[in-house]
């Protein structure tokens, strides 16, 4: 009996919790159920690849598995920006997993990356929510802050009237603490909690910035083609799988560690006041027509979207 | 000989020139660090530019570097051996172990090319905030390590030779462009 | 192929091509090319392009270039000329005196950058030609610049901790509190080595004949010479602990600093700011090629399985809790000597923490002993970086043996201070408890 060893790349460092809990379950769950015949050997983030070209490594075949954020693969996936999520569409995590795997959204994003060679299965849905180090309680309090960001959520902020920047995360520590900037996110609970952000930021603030399908399993399809059907079978239940099981523990543990947080280190829940909110969601929609003009599928993407939030009572 | 004689002085000229040129990259990368911090902490308005665009700058400023350096021998070793070594045994010895520099440069070179071409084939951005090119830093990568090919050929023409008593080069004119620059 | 035995033929073949005198990139570069071809065949040189693409957009390493031009203009204009000159009037009159303002200034330095490499060129450039000039040693020279160089890494802010506290989830602000003390410790016992050295053997750091040592009138003169490197670490660590700037942009307030000394001494002028420009492009390229190469290197190392080498190390070490702390401290020891940081942490620290927390030791505390066993890596023969770092800036005369025997005492010292922090564990983890 032949055994596989796939060579899987993380973009999550070791301490992070989605590093045991996503990539350590989906390895004990294919081995357990492939009777040890496919094996996965794990890699911290950075160790073969940049985060940034694991998408290509997969794609090219070098990796046979990886995991990632959209936001890493845009330059070839046109829905990326909308899978890592457009500033306060959804309010509940319950709404993006639904619109991911009952509005065909994932399979629209699996058809996208398949023209790359691409196995795209979402691993969780969840929020990104900042943490301040002073509360914000009006329109003024958010717009004379300096806030630590990336990507899509920077444009937003600073679009909103915050002052965003990007610091590299090894410094980010540094600069909250000494007061370069006053805010950042970096996930939610669990990641500010595991970057330390706590000790020198103590407001927590809701409602999420986002949510989204912000960490994706990618599989190259060569290597999945030379498994046995069954085997190929295995792999992609346990990713269907892994999407509500991951979601859901997420949804748990993030609430835990806040918990842990609010007890043992002073957070507070900071809710932004109603006239903030309502400010930074016609901001938000604003900017999500941009995302759909980067193709015909993206433009589809986003038209099911406002149906959507129109059904909810959201628009 | 004159042929190799002119590729070997063009090429370390070539190299020269970018070197000076890239040099001054410092320059532009203390003053937007600078800029940054001003608009931050003087207006309270941090711009979503500087330190991307500084960054950027730095690995083109870096990956550049690799042939100037070889031209001035800058790139350091272990001279344990070597010192002890009469200079055509040295040069012998160089022509061996430049199996190793190719190996590895043509390798970079390879698939450098490879990347850049993959980069400009939909000229890619960073889809940051700021969202610039980013092409052009990866198309950095395959230049500044052909730049580095071509001047470890110079040096591996100039070790054969020294090995075999050649004359399209001798050694001491060239160490005495060397001190012009230094 | 066994990993043991990769492990043995790969680094096997890096000291091959070392000795043989091709520079350190290109060996670290060629030798992961190919044993990647081996292990994982053509398509893997991917991973050595997407390493060096990598590296070019790590932001933290934009520090060196502007500290390393900062010591340029510095020494280039003579303000770090009279600032020795002021040291030797001052303290030229003890043995040793000049080793031990080298020191104060790493030490100094160390507050203001957190990575490796630009504090060792800097120091080489200002601090070597100085005490060599004054019948210094060049060994006690050498390794002195050597170990203070690399303090940068220990005293806070530190790139490294951050890194460590990343991976192994540990508080940063505990980690940058717990490297304080041991800083303080390492200072002390290397000032302490470099007096009686010098007491007993003169000849290594001479002091400055009676009458040379200049009036009270001639000293208090000199003391102009600090205020402007003064004012150039007030702006650095200002900025940095006033929450002005991030501890790379404070690179840039130090060549800030650099300039308007530059102007006060009257050599704000191209030519002199070209010409270190070019200096620095130089030494900034040399680094970030062997760092290019070094990150390749690592990379390929763990696709080959480095981490089930260190799972089977770690398994049946004799000696109990402390053994298996010791065993840990040796392997690192190793890998330091030729893989980078950031390697040695992903390849170490998952396989080390879950054992170091299920021994109940402090993982802050195992975090003090990771970094300084990693500075000793840098400055231990035949591959640490540093010493490559100092071969590219000191006098052609100066040899890499020089440079290799200059460290020995050095390493010993701390490899002392290791011993002292696992026998009184408080000096680390005393202050991050004051503090949190
Ligand atoms: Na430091
Ligand atoms: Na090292």
């Amino acid at each position: 009996q032949e055994t596989v060893t796939w060579k899987v790349q993380s973009h999550w460092p070791g301490s992070s919790s989605s590093y045991t809990d996503s990539l350590g379950r989906l390895k004990r769950v294919i081995e357990e159920r492939t009777d040890g015949r496919l094996k996965l050997q794990l890699f911290e983030a950075g160790a073969l690849f940049k985060a940034k070209d694991t998408f290509d490594a997969v794609s090219r075949g070098i990796l046979e598995m990886g995991t990632i954020s959209p936001s890493y693969a845009q330059d070839k996936m046109t829905l990326a920006g909308i899978a890592s999520g457009l500033p306060f569409a959804f309010r509940h995590v319950w709404e993006a997993a639904y619109f991911h795997q009952n509005m065909g959204f994932e399979q629209m994003l699996r058809d996208e990356a398949a023209k790359y060679g691409v196995y795209w299965a979402t691993d969780k849905v969840y929020p990104t929510e900042m943490v301040v180090k002073k509360p914000i309680k009006s329109w003024d309090d958010f717009t004379s802050l300096k806030i630590r960001s990336s990507g899509a959520l920077q444009t937003f902020l600073t679009e909103a009237g915050a002052a965003a920047s990007y610091i590299p995360g090894s410094e980010l520590y540094s600069a909250l603490d000494s007061g370069i900037v006053d805010g950042a996110h970096w996930g939610a609970a669990q990641g500010a909690y595991s970057m330390g952000l706590y000790e020198v930021a103590k407001y927590h603030v809701k409602p999420a910035l986002n949510i989204a399908g912000t960490d994706v399993i990618i599989v190259s399809q060569k290597a999945l083609d030379k498994l046995p059907e069954d085997m190929q079978k295995i792999v992609k239940q346990a990713l269907d799988e892994q999407f509500w099981v991951r979601t859901n523990e997420y949804q748990y543990k993030e609430r835990v560690t806040l918990a842990k947080a609010i007890a043992e280190q002073g957070v507070q829940i900071n809710t932004l006041p109603d006239d903030v909110q309502a400010k930074l969601v016609k901001t938000a929609q604003g900017m999500w027509d941009e995302e759909g003009k980067r193709s015909e599928e993206a433009k589809k993407a986003l038209g099911m979207l406002k149906e959507f939030l129109g059904n909810l009572g959201y628009l | 000989m004159g042929v190799l004689s002119a590729f070997m002085k063009g090429i370390t000229r070539l190299n020269d020139f970018v070197g000076r040129w890239i040099a001054l990259l410092v320059f532009v990368m203390f003053a937007f660090l600078l800029l940054e911090v001003g608009f931050r902490y003087l207006f309270n308005s941090p711009t979503v530019w500087t330190n991307e665009l500084t960054q950027l700058l730095f690995g083109v400023y870096a990956v550049m570097s690799g042939g100037y350096i070889m031209a001035h021998r800058g790139h350091v070793n272990v001279d344990l051996i070597h010192s002890h070594l009469a200079p055509r045994k040295r040069a012998f010895l160089d022509i061996i172990t430049s199996v190793v520099f190719f190996i590895f440069t043509l390798a970079l070179l390879w698939f450098g090319i490879d990347m850049a071409r993959d980069s400009m084939s939909s000229w890619e951005t960073s889809f940051s905030a700021w969202n610039p090119p980013i092409w052009p830093v990866k198309l950095a990568i395959p230049v500044g390590t052909g730049l580095l090919v071509l001047q470890g050929l110079v040096k591996l023409l100039e070790d054969i030779a020294i090995a075999f008593n050649l004359d399209y080069y001798r050694p001491s004119e060239q160490a005495e462009e060397e001190e012009e620059y230094l | 192929m066994s990993i043991e035995l990769l492990t043995l033929l790969f680094f096997g073949s890096l000291l091959f091509f070392l000795l043989l005198g091709l520079p350190l990139a290109f060996v670290l570069g060629g030798v992961s090319v190919v044993f990647l071809y081996f292990t994982w065949g053509f398509d893997s040189f991917f991973m050595v392009a997407s390493q060096i693409w990598g590296t070019m957009g790590s932001f933290t390493l934009v520090a060196i270039p502007l500290f390393v031009f900062m010591a340029m203009v510095l020494e280039r204009t003579g303000v770090a000329k009279d600032l020795y000159r002021m040291m030797h009037l001052w303290f030229g009159g003890i043995r040793g005196g000049l080793a031990l303002g080298t020191l104060a200034i790493c030490a100094v330095f160390a507050a203001m950058v957190g990575i490796s490499g630009a504090a060792v060129v800097a120091m080489g450039t200002i601090a070597l030609p100085s005490m060599l000039e004054r019948g210094y040693d060049r060994k006690m020279a050498l390794g002195v610049i050597n170990t203070g160089g690399g303090w940068g890494i220990l005293i806070p802010p530190s790139i490294l901790m951050i890194l460590y506290a990343l991976i192994t989830g540990v508080s940063v602000g505990q980690m940058f509190a717990a490297g304080i003390m041991p800083g303080v410790l390492l200072m002390v016992l290397t000032a302490i080595y470099v007096l009686v050295r010098a007491h007993l053997q003169p000849h290594l750091a001479p002091a400055l004949p009676k009458e040379e040592r200049g009036t009270w009138g001639e000293k208090f003169r000199a003391l102009r010479a600090v205020l402007l490197p003064i004012g150039v670490v007030v702006m650095v660590l200002g900025s940095i602990i006033g929450g002005i700037t991030t501890p790379t942009e404070a690179a840039a307030m130090g060549v800030l600093g650099a300039l308007i000394s530059a102007a006060v001494y009257r050599q704000f002028k191209w030519s002199i700011m070209q010409e270190a420009a070019i200096r620095t492009f130089k030494l900034t390229g040399m680094i970030m090629w062997i760092l290019f190469a070094a990150h390749a290197f690592s990379a390929a190392y763990q696709s080959m399985g480095a981490q089930d080498l260190i799972e089977g190390l770690m398994q049946g070490i004799p000696g109990g809790a402390w053994g298996i702390i010791i065993a840990m401290m040796v392997i690192v020891f190793f890998l330091a000597m030729v893989l980078d940081p950031v390697g040695i942490m992903l390849i170490t620290l998952p396989v080390f923490m879950p054992i170091v927390k299920s021994l109940g030791f402090d993982p802050v505390w195992f975090g003090i002993l990771f970094v300084i066993n990693m500075e000793i890596g840098y400055m231990t023969p035949p591959f640490g970086f540093n010493l490559f770092y100092l071969k590219g800036v000191v006098p052609p005369g100066i040899t890499m043996k020089d440079i290799y025997t200059s460290v020995i005492p050095f390493v010993l010292i701390e490899i002392v201070a290791i011993g002292i922090i696992m026998a009184f564990p408080e000096i680390a983890t005393w202050l991050p408890g004051v503090f949190f």
